[in-house]
């Protein structure tokens, strides 16, 4: 209303000398040689980004050996492997991905750390020509072309207070949720998930529900926290990783390891040590692997050969004491390119 | 005539050094109080907060982030601020628990090597303000990236797991039923606490923080102070960083990120000022505490943790208004 109309015109005027600029810019990052993915198909080498959610945790480390699975099985193929610090660090995965669109390369596959924010990032790789696959966790909204390798989280935790409600028996139990990041669309689903599974048993009763933030020592001292404010607490589920660890710490400190069920998600080292100690009684165990494998195979597949690409299920795998040695669930905890834990 | 200057000079120090004293002192009862009114609404609110086992607790919980925030309060004294703590307190962490996992060091040996890990990185700091004449917030900042950046390299960015039970000792043993890290907390506070008190270098350091250049031309060894606090600081970031790993028996590259933020809210919450020259040991424990018991508190009460910030947050800015309020009045009435 304020705006009279030759501000108006000035202004649109603004915009255009802006586009053309921005248009300018555009052209010199055009690259014939890469063919720009999209509708045609590429031959000789492809540069792939893959982008985890962070690095430095035993989980992405499995995505990567997926990658470059993939990407050695198919030829020519090299697997960019870049990430910020922490998962809360959703600025600098936007820029991470931004650069990579300035770079060219030829796809890009990778970990939303927020569905809503990461979105635009998406659609900028996509106007670049550049096509997108998600693992792990996807964006809001996600365009129809882009497709996600992830693990269905809701039914797994839906499972995972199955699992609890099996080792608690009959009777009334308080339990407690240890969730990581609330506001992540992943933590949105496990602990939605969980609290359904947990609707089907009246016995159970939740009586505290506290984030880690993905956080190992974070994770001990609210486990500590609901452990004092609850004396007669008798499982915990706990969403990820950290979680698990930090939580098996303060129960194993409280001095009622084994008493105290928890119910874990994702396979670290010092996770499944816990498992056969009797420290944990059941993990909920995701198929990293096939992430990383699914997402760059399936985006070869689709730049070499105009394949679209299309959504999977990951799969998840109830890891428990007595089925831990059998042949399927190693093949999933100890992945290897020799014998991936892939359908071929 | 030099005498009666020197006289008047002599009088007017005195009267600032008693006025410092009483606003620092006075900070430091507002944040008591704080305190305990929080912690007797805390006993009477949950039937869990006064148990032996939860104030053990919140001790141990508390006991990294007090201890390098004792480390930020004399960085603080001095007028400068060390942003690295969180990225030196993994590379430490993580480094005590390499050398345990693959060179089988006892964790006696591993914190000796953790906290000759924070030494180093704060001789650099120490170093790159003192001599290369860097602003501190820019000398720790690099440090923040460059440490992190170590972490990633040194761990190949997977956390150090599969240590043997022993390495817990630090962190989870018990003391005559105390739990360790409160002992330690306690024999650093006291420690550092002293120094800054009682000894010259510790006079020498709240100068250099009211007035570096008064300092400098009073034949104060400005440069090897600023660069002793800085490896202090950072032997003690190095000693909270392996007792953090030690808790939660794993090294963790992740450790640590937003930690900084968490250690100046305490300094400051204490009254120690960023303007550099006031700051105590006893204020800053009190801080920490006050951000613990509003955690641990939260918890057992069942507060959502988002509000747990927001609370944290209107302390920090209640603390420090209430601190120049009364501070302002002080020196008007001066």
């Amino acid at each position: 209303m304020a705006i009279s109309t030759k501000a108006r015109s000035g202004l649109a005027m603004l915009a255009a000398v802006a586009a053309m600029a921005a248009g300018a810019c555009g052209g010199v990052e055009v690259r014939d040689d890469s063919g720009g993915g999209g509708e045609g198909t590429t031959d000789g080498p492809l540069e792939l980004a893959v982008v985890p959610k962070a690095v430095g945790h035993e989980f992405w480390n499995t995505v990567r050996a997926g990658a470059e699975c993939a990407a050695e099985r198919a030829g020519d193929v090299t697997v960019e492997w870049d990430g910020v610090a922490a998962e809360t660090e959703v600025e600098g995965q936007v820029n991470l991905i931004q650069n990579f669109v300035t770079r060219g390369v030829d796809g890009i596959v990778y970990a939303a750390t927020d569905s809503a924010a990461l979105a635009p990032a998406t659609q900028g790789a996509l106007d670049a020509d550049i096509p997108v696959a998600m693992i792990d966790s996807g964006t809001d909204p996600q365009p129809e072309e882009v497709p996600l390798y992830a693990t269905d989280n809701r039914a797994g935790a839906a499972e995972a207070a199955e699992l609890l409600a099996e080792a608690l028996g009959e009777g009334d139990h308080d339990v407690a949720l240890i969730e990581f990041q609330p506001g992540s669309q992943t933590n949105t689903e496990r602990v939605e998930g969980f609290t359904e599974g947990l609707a089907q048993h009246e016995n159970l009763n939740l009586v505290g529900q506290q984030p880690s933030h993905s956080d190992v020592n974070e994770a001990r001292r609210v486990t500590e926290d609901l452990l004092t404010a609850n004396p007669d607490l008798a499982g915990i589920f706990a969403a990820n990783e950290p979680s698990v660890l930090g939580a098996v710490q303060a129960v194993e400190a409280a001095g009622r390891s084994g008493e105290v069920v928890i119910i874990g998600w994702d396979a670290a080292p010092d996770e499944i040590t816990a498992l056969r100690e009797g420290q944990i009684s059941a993990l909920v165990v995701q198929n990293p692997f096939n992430m990383g494998y699914l997402g760059v195979a399936n985006m070869v597949e689709h730049l070499r050969e105009g394949t679209p690409m299309a959504s999977a299920d990951t799969g998840v795998t109830f890891v428990t004491p007595e089925n831990i040695d059998s042949e399927e669930v190693q093949a999933v905890l100890e992945p290897s390119c020799d014998n991936p834990p892939v359908d071929q | 005539m030099a005498t009666v200057d020197q006289a008047v000079g002599w009088r007017g120090r005195l009267e600032e050094w008693l006025r410092e004293r009483i606003s620092v002192a006075v900070s430091e009862v507002t944040a008591a109080t704080a305190l305990a009114v929080l912690f007797i609404a805390l006993s009477l609110a949950s039937p869990y907060f006064l148990t032996a086992d939860n104030l053990f607790n919140i001790g141990s919980q508390t006991a990294v982030i007090a201890i390098i925030a004792v480390a930020q309060t004399m960085v603080i004294i001095t007028k400068g601020i060390d942003l690295s703590v969180g990225s030196v307190a993994a590379l430490a962490g993580v480094a005590g628990a390499m050398v345990v996992r693959d060179l089988g060091f006892s964790v006696w040996e591993a914190s000796a090597v953790a906290v000759a890990v924070g030494a180093a990185a704060g001789l650099v700091n120490g170093l790159l303000v003192s001599f290369a004449r860097l602003p501190p917030f820019i000398a720790t900042l690099g440090m923040m990236s460059a440490g992190r950046g170590l972490v990633f390299i040194v761990t190949g960015a997977v956390g150090v797991y599969s240590l043997p039970e022993s390495f817990q000792l630090l962190g989870n043993g018990v003391i005559a039923g105390v739990p360790f890290t409160i002992v330690v907390t306690a024999a650093v506070a006291l420690a550092v606490g002293g120094l800054l008190s009682q000894s010259r270098f510790g006079q020498h350091v709240y100068a250099m923080g009211s007035n570096l250049e008064a300092a400098r031309r009073s034949g104060i060894p400005v440069r090897r102070n600023l660069t002793a606090v800085y490896v202090l600081a950072g032997m003690l970031v190095g000693l909270g960083g392996v007792i953090a790993a030690s808790r939660v028996n794993s090294g963790q590259p992740n450790y640590g990120i937003g930690l900084e933020l968490d250690v100046i809210a305490a300094a400051v919450i204490g009254g120690a000022s960023l303007f550099g020259g006031q700051g105590r040991i006893v204020g800053t424990l009190i801080g920490a505490f006050l951000i613990a018991l509003v955690r641990n508190g939260s918890v057992l009460l069942g507060i959502n943790i988002h509000y747990q910030q927001l609370i944290v947050g209107l302390i920090i800015w209640a603390a420090v208004y209430f601190d120049q309020f009364r501070r302002r009045r002080l020196e008007s009435r001066g």
